[in-house]
């Protein structure tokens, strides 16, 4: 019996992180956003090197610095985001860097066809080999994946988050496959969000918080709570509610109600409403539709189903400056790609809101804008060596509340956040969240969108989480508790007992 | 029926087909301009192939680095530079002209190499070190002969200009060498390998392929059919020019375009071969639409760049053209996923 070992720590997002797998095992590797799963996964399969650490392969360390190394090592990897080239056949792709080679260096293409049916048939994938993947349902493509990692007849296959765009029907089909390969002697490690599918088709689970790996389990030995327990490192049910957030919600006016919207593939069907002098929190994984439904409401992207009321009227904004004209602002995460103009200068970035409105060729006398951003500067406590300097010379923290108080120098009657305090730094994240605090009270509505549980629980009266598009539960008040949260986030849903259960519909 | 169905189908979703419907859109329309019996002569087919063919190999020369997703604009400039070199080596050393063409290769893959280093591996952007490299290149041509001179021995310019059997003019047989080296190398890894790493260079790389390397190779298969072009540009001008060719690499990349060859593991040399031709058909077309209207109106008479600015325009309308299929099929893409994606919703209720 071969040993397969894997050990491993780096600094960044992984710290001191191990993994060990065994032939003929299905591991679960498990733990919420930013727990270094993916990471983990990606340094199995050579696109992203260690710091530091070791990895052993039948007790022997192995150097993995690209996808060529990992594929002489048998590993086989099937990504979260994919790896196929939406270009390219079918068959090129499940073929591709493996290729039955005839004579002359000639790709045989007979063996190429016979190869690929038997492993579309395998995996029922109803699907012509010669079809572009990108014209592919984005299921079929996520089948495809797995089908090019099997092809490759793994020692080690990595299966990243693979059944996020699979049908149930689907899934069971995956499964079959999976215990196939494992009756083979593959060892395979699972990463997924979805703790059924742990329970049904994984033997073991490693569960990781925060990069390091906290727990090393059997599945038929723990429950659910426990296996929340580790991701969130808190005794479900042990603590009080948090008190962060005032219950009084439903008295104000109603300042956006949203109705069935949809997106697609991302945002399924979400309903909800925030209220004058709120703020409503968005949670969830990664990937469940967030960034997509605040653009849609933005006129970013424009949804396909359902109906958005802003102040009692449907709206339906055209373009983002549509939405600003409407008094609604709009911070991203994402501050380089979406919020700063990094080479200008912190005041024009400042004012860059307020030019935003009014007529494009009004004279803007240099003093009326070096004011404005003094005053905004030294209300919002933002650290600048001096107006004139570039955005970018700021640190991120400092970047965050520059766009922070571009918008709310104008005074938006709803201001959409969208993971605002990504990268941000502790300190100016509590100020971030003191001055949004202010905002509300003073009677704005604020929505913010934050991949982190914690920051949730903080700041927001309400939580809406969505999972798969759809909204899998609102805590509000006594309801608004850690390990409902995580709950929520896995789309679970609790019955009277307080025991877990699966949401319908997962 | 149904195996000829399926091709049809499979050869309307094919890269290919856009290009293709252009091509052939201006065949049909430059032959009811010329008149049949004058366009399908073997002495007028003849003209269009020796005249056109250092254009139409260097756009094929173009479509490897596209499929890989890279750019070398100065191939223009390099066809010059394959001219000059096989001049000047046969007429300073006094060797025959096939060791100046061999000569002549060599220098095109060195150019294909330097150009390499600068976009992968230094990574500098394709269209600005490529760019830069035409000044360079120039440079070295205008150093090796200072001004044009030289000659192609007669028996040469003759054979490229002769038809093997009365009909299959010379210069064609080197398109189809081409297309004969691209068949084969389409069956080897390196054919998968440039639409992976030019549609995907990170997913490619995670494939266990080396992007670089795989461009490398494009730049060598694209050294060699550009060698070729200069050779056949050699061999139609019959003497040495260092400062000519330059605009090719413009107008190949154009053809490119029109042919259907993205930026990026989406095309193929037909794709090229079409555009070429469509670019090549419409100048022709546009003379003899000319020619015509000489003929039935009295006294008409306006200078060829009217020519030019007519045959131009229908050359942007065809670059358009290639946005709005692009877009229609995206649009219908994304129109189809929803559908599904609504039918798959009410299958779960």
């Amino acid at each position: 019996m071969r040993d397969i070992d894997k050990r491993y720590d780096a600094v960044v997002a992984c710290r001191g992180a191990s993994l060990q797998v065994q032939p003929g095992e299905v591991r679960a590797l498990l733990g919420s956003n930013g727990s270094g799963k993916s990471t983990m996964v990606k340094i199995l399969a050579g696109t992203v090197k260690p710091n530091g650490g070791q990895i052993l392969i039948d007790g022997r360390p192995v150097t993995i610095n690209s996808g060529e190394d990992a594929r002489r090592l048998g590993i086989g990897t099937a990504f979260q985001d994919l790896s196929l080239i939406p270009t390219m056949t079918v068959i090129d792709n499940i073929l591709l860097g493996n290729e039955p080679m005839g004579r002359w260096g000639m790709v045989d293409r007979r063996q190429s066809f016979a190869d690929v049916e038997a492993l579309l048939d395998r995996f029922q994938i109803g699907c012509d080999p010669e079809a572009y993947v990108q014209t592919l349902m984005p299921s079929l493509q996520s089948m495809v994946e797995v089908a090019k990692a099997v092809y490759l007849k793994p020692r080690l296959l990595l299966l990243d988050e693979v059944t996020a765009a699979l049908h149930r029907d689907e899934v069971q089909l995956l499964f079959d496959v999976l215990r196939e390969l494992k009756a083979q002697g593959t060892a395979i490690i699972y990463v997924t969000h979805r703790m059924h599918e742990t329970f049904e088709i994984c033997d073991t689970a490693t569960i990781m918080r925060s990069g390091a790996t906290v727990a090393d389990v059997k599945t038929d030995e723990v429950t659910l709570d426990e296996i929340v327990y580790h991701m969130t490192g808190r005794q479900p049910e042990a603590e009080e509610a948090h008190d962060g957030g005032r219950i009084d919600h439903g008295k104000g006016d109603l300042v956006l109600e949203v109705e069935h919207i949809a997106l697609y593939p991302k945002v399924r069907d979400i309903s909800l409403r925030a209220y004058k002098g709120e703020i409503v929190g968005i949670g969830g994984l990664e990937g469940q539709g967030q960034p997509e439904f605040i653009r849609a409401l933005l006129g970013v992207m424009r949804h396909n189903d359902g109906v958005i009321r802003y102040l009692g009227q449907e709206v339906d904004f055209h373009s983002p400056a549509d939405a600003v004209n409407h008094n609604i602002g709009f911070i991203s995460g994402e501050r380089n790609r979406e919020a700063m103009f990094p080479n200008r200068s912190v005041s024009e970035n400042i004012f860059a809101g307020r030019a935003a409105r009014g007529r494009l060729f009004t004279y803007l006398a240099p003093k009326v804008v070096r004011d404005f951003a003094k005053a905004a500067v030294e209300e919002y406590n933002i650290v600048v060596g001096s107006l004139k300097h570039p955005a970018n010379s700021l640190s991120g923290g400092n970047q965050q509340k520059l766009a922070v108080a571009r918008w709310l120098a104008m005074n938006p009657t709803l201001l959409l956040l969208d993971d605002p305090t990504k990268g941000v730094d502790i300190h100016s994240r509590r100020e971030i969240h003191r001055i949004l605090r202010q905002c509300a009270d003073e009677g704005m509505t604020v929505m913010i969108s934050s991949s982190e549980n914690e920051e949730l629980l903080e700041i927001a009266d309400r939580i809406y989480v969505f999972y798969e598009g759809r909204v899998s539960g609102m805590l509000a008040g006594t309801n608004k508790t850690p390990e409902r949260l995580a709950a929520a986030i896995m789309g679970m849903k609790r019955d009277q007992n307080g025991v877990a259960r699966e949401a319908v519909g997962a | 029926m149904i195996d000829v169905k399926r091709a049809l189908s499979r050869f309307r979703r094919s890269p290919a087909f856009a290009g293709f419907t252009l091509f052939v859109f201006v065949l049909i329309l430059n032959v009811v301009v010329q008149g049949p019996g004058q366009f399908f002569s073997s002495r007028s087919l003849n003209t269009l192939f020796s005249k056109n063919m250092p254009l139409i190999l260097t756009t094929l020369a173009l479509s490897p680095l596209l499929i890989a997703g890279t750019l070398d604009i100065s191939i223009g400039i390099q066809l010059a530079l394959v001219n000059v070199v096989s001049i000047m080596v046969a007429q300073e050393w006094g060797v025959s002209l096939y060791i100046g063409f061999l000569m002549g290769l060599l220098a095109s893959l060195t150019v294909s190499a330097v150009c390499w280093y600068l976009v992968s591996i230094l990574r500098l952007p394709s269209i600005l070190a490529s760019y830069a490299l035409i000044y360079v290149v120039r440079g070295v041509n205008v150093l090796i002969m200072d001004k044009p001179q030289g000659q192609v021995p007669a028996v040469f310019y003759k054979t490229y200009d002769s038809l093997i059997g009365g009909f299959l003019p010379f210069s064609a047989l080197m398109l189809v060498l081409v297309f004969a080296i691209w068949a084969y190398l389409m069956r080897t890894k390196f054919g998968r390998n440039i639409y992976a790493v030019g549609g995907n260079p990170r997913n490619a790389f995670a494939a266990g392929i080396n992007p670089a390397w795989v461009q490398f190779q494009a730049f060598m298969v694209k050294g060699f059919i550009a060698a070729l072009a200069g050779i056949a540009l050699t061999l139609m001008t019959a003497s040495g020019n260092p400062l000519q060719a330059e605009a090719y690499g413009l107008r190949a990349l154009s053809a490119c375009i029109i042919g259907g060859l993205g930026f990026g593991g989406w095309g193929s040399m037909s794709s090229a071969f079409f555009g070429a031709g469509f670019l090549v058909l419409i100048q022709n077309t546009v003379y003899y639409f000319f020619n015509f209207l000489y003929r039935i109106i009295p006294g008409f008479t306006v200078t060829s760049y009217w020519q030019n600015l007519v045959s131009d325009v229908i050359i942007f309308l065809g670059l358009l053209m290639t946005i709005v299929t692009a877009k229609e099929q995206r649009e219908a893409l994304k129109q189809g996923f929803v559908e599904q994606f609504k039918g798959g919703e009410r299958d779960d209720k």
